[in-house]
């Protein structure tokens, strides 16, 4: 059988990306579009597959249709472990299964293949549920550990330290900007999944750690020394970081955070002392690059 | 009268080299062991702008590096992903890579990637439409480049040619370098019912660049390169082969699975110096080949960082 290079690799694609396997792939209605094998002739596949000495065309094809799945939902339960050890391996594999059917890979990198996975699962949750929710974040806090781990830092360059924010006097110090490091990135969440993710990884072996109960959770991930760190927030302090994210001075991100119920009750004494605490840990942490008073960065 | 072409094309050989796996991060970085040279999986490192990167630059001013893909795709009908191609001409540059690999076989098509090394059928279309593709990778990298013979399980009816005579039909039309892979020369030719001696014999020797060795898994009926164990006696018998036929190139030893301490990884490819006229570093071991059965094996080439979370 003459074909050209462009209809095997098409034909061949869609045979060892079936989710049903090689023969089902071979009788699929995609690759019976592209070359028209008798289904009944056992022998036609032949004529695109060479058999071997041990193995037929049909098992040869099988071995590169169970690497297919094998390899990506390894890749991908290697992506979202915490994920997968929620949920029970057998579990993921079948999310993970019906997701890289949805969503394929598309890129030269494996680094990608998780990218649309908490979509996925927002996309085919069951209506009228709250529990998605749970794995829908926990899902979005390990795709944004992978990124902040593995993109761009600020490793090697001067940071802002807490030594540089003492001796700026209150007014000087509420006209700044600060500019935060690379890989600082806000995350909030509807179950409380990075208390969940550090229970997980300090488990006994065999320990089953329950789901935990709604809850909103504020987490700045960032990373030092290569390292990714988790700082849990409160909405106070999220809602201020968010507002420095955005370009705004510290005293608008200030007024931002302050007039928030968990804020009212303080004393403005408390409030001040919280608030330099807060600057004092973030700065400590490697949050920011520097204070700047001319123009946002 | 054409000029001769020289052993290996010219480039150097590196001695004994192992592939750079993220697990071996710590150890290199505290011991610098007397490994003569690295090969990185390119995909792993040309996106990375945290540790993964950063360890290869500090490796990079010690050691010297080749950079080996598994994307390229230069077998597809789709178009070669220029993006791609950039992206490992600026790494290459970063780390003063000595050459750039990658293996012959596509990927993907329609914008897919299986992320598997899928095995092309060796005709004369097939060839023009390669040779094509690596003069175009040759003119944007701008660096040594090379290909690999794959391991396969499948072979195409409408092959009008054997995969030997392809790749060196392949090297001499495009000028390209030849990695050749001995551990996927034995796997290929158990997998097709060939003689591994004949394909090694038949190559154009003076284009061969580089050798891997690496351990496979035996399912009876066919072998899958499964990257994870000792090289096998029958593999090091290919190598002696291939050793005596090309003289001597940089040789690499691949290991991605159930991954051992370094120094295990290290020892492994200096067992190659047994054929190089130098004495072992320490007694063989016994390399017959383990039977498989049971769960599915996942094939090379399965690479990927894990992050690091405190």
């Amino acid at each position: 059988m003459k074909l050209e290079l462009d209809t095997v690799q098409q034909w061949f694609q869609a045979v060892v990306s079936h989710p049903g396997g090689a023969a089902e792939g071979v009788a699929g209605e995609e690759a019976q579009r592209l070359i028209r094998l008798d289904r009944l002739d056992r022998g036609a596949l032949e004529q695109v597959v060479r058999r071997s000495q041990n193995l037929t065309a049909e098992e040869r094809l099988s071995i590169y249709a169970n690497a297919y799945w094998a390899r990506l939902l390894e890749c991908l339960g290697d992506g979202f472990p915490v994920l997968r050890t929620a949920l029970g391996a057998d579990v993921f594999d079948s999310f993970a299964f019906e997701y890289l059917q949805r969503y394929p890979s598309r890129s030269y990198t494996l680094d990608r293949l998780g990218e649309r996975f908490p979509q996925f699962l927002d996309e085919t949750r069951p209506p009228d549920a709250a529990w998605p929710d749970f794995l829908i974040d926990l899902a979005r806090l390990e795709w944004n550990l992978a990124k902040v781990f593995d993109g761009p830092g600020a490793e090697g360059q001067r940071l802002l330290a807490p030594a540089d924010l003492e001796g700026v006097p209150p007014e000087r110090f509420a006209a700044a900007r600060l500019a935060p490091v690379v890989c600082l990135r806000l995350l909030t969440f509807r179950y409380p999944v990075n208390a969940y993710y550090t229970a997980v990884r300090h488990a006994e072996e065999g320990e089953e750690i329950p789901y935990p109960e709604p809850a909103e959770e504020r987490v700045a991930l960032h990373r030092r020394d290569f390292v990714v760190r988790r700082s849990a927030l409160s909405r106070p302090q999220h809602a201020l970081l968010e507002a420095l994210l955005a370009g705004a001075t510290v005293g608008e991100a200030i007024e931002a955070a302050v007039f928030l119920p968990e804020m009212s009750t303080l004393e403005d004494e408390d409030l001040a002392a919280s608030l330099q605490a807060w600057f004092r840990f973030w700065t400590a942490e490697g949050f920011f690059q520097a204070l700047f008073w001319n123009k946002p960065w | 009268m054409a000029e001769k072409t020289p052993a290996r094309l010219g480039h150097d050989n590196l001695g004994l080299g192992v592939g750079l796996r993220s697990v071996h991060f710590d150890h290199i970085l505290r011991t610098w062991p007397d490994v003569d040279w690295f090969e990185i999986i390119s995909e792993n490192y040309v996106d990375s702008g945290g540790r993964p990167r950063y360890v290869l630059q500090q490796l990079a001013e010690r050691y010297a590096i080749v950079m080996h893909g598994v994307s390229l795709s230069i077998g597809s009908t789709d178009p070669l992903d220029l993006d791609y191609l950039r992206k490992l001409k600026v790494l290459a540059r970063e780390v003063n890579a000595r050459w750039i690999s990658d293996h012959v076989c596509w990927t993907g098509v329609l914008g897919r990637n299986t992320h598997d090394l899928l095995p092309v059928p060796f005709t004369e279309e097939t060839l023009r439409h390669v040779v094509e593709r690596i003069r175009v990778v040759q003119d944007v990298l701008e660096r040594p480049f090379m290909l690999e013979n794959p391991s396969s399980y499948v072979t195409f009816a409408g092959s009008t040619m054997e995969e030997h005579e392809f790749i060196s039909r392949m090297a001499e039309e495009s000028g390209c370098g030849l990695l050749l892979d001995v551990n996927n020369v034995y796997v290929s030719a158990f997998n097709h019912d060939l003689d591994p001696e004949e394909f090694i014999r038949s190559l154009p020797h003076e284009r061969i660049v580089q050798f891997h060795l690496a351990g496979h898994t035996n399912y009876t009926t066919h072998l899958i390169d499964t990257h994870d164990g000792h090289v096998i006696d029958p593999v090091w018998d290919l190598y002696r082969l291939a050793h005596e036929l090309t003289g001597g190139v940089s040789t690499l030893l691949e290991w991605d699975a159930k991954i051992p301490p370094f120094p295990v990884l290290h020892d492994e490819v200096l067992k190659a110096k047994r054929f190089l006229g130098e004495t072992l570093p320490q007694a063989e071991e016994e390399s017959a080949p383990e039977v498989a059965t049971g769960s599915a094996p996942v094939p090379h080439p399965l690479h990927h960082i894990l992050p690091e979370v405190e």
